[in-house]
């Protein structure tokens, strides 16, 4: 169980940098195709945010921010955008994640719209990559319990 | 001038391996984590260094971020589980 931190140093550092590690990842993931990154790698900055989170102002504080269910919600949403575009892609006509037949609906160039299709494939990877990061850690720091009751809570401290 | 970043990125390097012996051989743990804490900072200037000498500093100022990111979560990942363990070894 991953207890709050006493140390005022720790918690103001972390209170200060994860909003700018949060940017940086949105960062990373909005120019996935122009620099080294995408939605993979901004997607494990972002989750390294939560995670940083969690650790430092622990288990009780990080689960009113990010909750198993919301987790949960939120890889499912990025799996949804993912494999959505993919499946519209297939509807209009084309390949699989083709992204070429989206200059129909968003009245762009071919070019234009394969380059705002990988965008929106690369957000949902990126959102979907997040939840399931903070998913993992989750579990592994309450050792396969989940104290939503909060009655395990402080029983496998020691 | 490229030859100055690779003699300087080389004289990091070997600062590394004094780095990577106190991390390995180090007494104790925190002379352990505070050795591997100095490799990711002395990677982080070899990352630039790279980019210097490839003329992409641009793409490797991004990847060196990452790097300080990750480095100084991983220390905290560290001394938070020696906190828990509550004795130093």
């Amino acid at each position: 169980m991953t207890r709050a931190t006493d140390d005022i140093i720790i918690r103001t550092v972390a209170r200060i940098l994860i909003p700018f590690i949060q940017l940086y990842a949105l960062y990373v993931i909005m120019h996935g195709h122009h620099s080294p990154g995408g939605g993979f790698q901004g997607g494990v900055i972002l989750g390294a945010s939560f995670i940083l989170y969690l650790l430092t102002h622990g288990l009780e504080e990080a689960k009113t921010r990010m909750s198993e269910v919301r987790a949960t919600l939120f890889s499912s949403i990025g799996l949804l955008i993912f494999s959505g575009i993919g499946l519209f892609c297939l509807i209009l006509g084309s390949n699989y994640l083709d992204y070429g037949k989206l200059s129909i609906i968003l009245r762009v160039i071919p070019a234009q719209a394969r380059s705002l299709g990988i965008l929106g494939v690369e957000i949902g990877v990126g959102i979907g990559v997040m939840a399931v990061m903070f998913s993992i850690f989750f579990d592994i720091s309450t050792g396969g319990t989940i104290p939503d009751d909060g009655e395990n809570l402080g029983e496998r401290d020691e | 001038m490229n030859s100055f970043f690779l003699f300087q990125g080389m004289g990091l390097f070997a600062l590394v391996l004094l780095c990577l012996y106190r991390g390995a051989f180090g007494p104790g743990v925190l002379n352990r984590i505070a050795g591997i804490c100095a490799i990711g900072t002395k990677t982080l200037v070899v990352l630039l260094l790279m980019g210097f000498i490839y003329n992409r500093v641009e793409m490797f100022v991004d990847i060196s971020m990452v790097y300080a990111f990750l480095n100084f979560i991983g220390t905290i990942t560290a001394a938070k589980y020696l906190e828990r363990i509550g004795e130093l070894p």
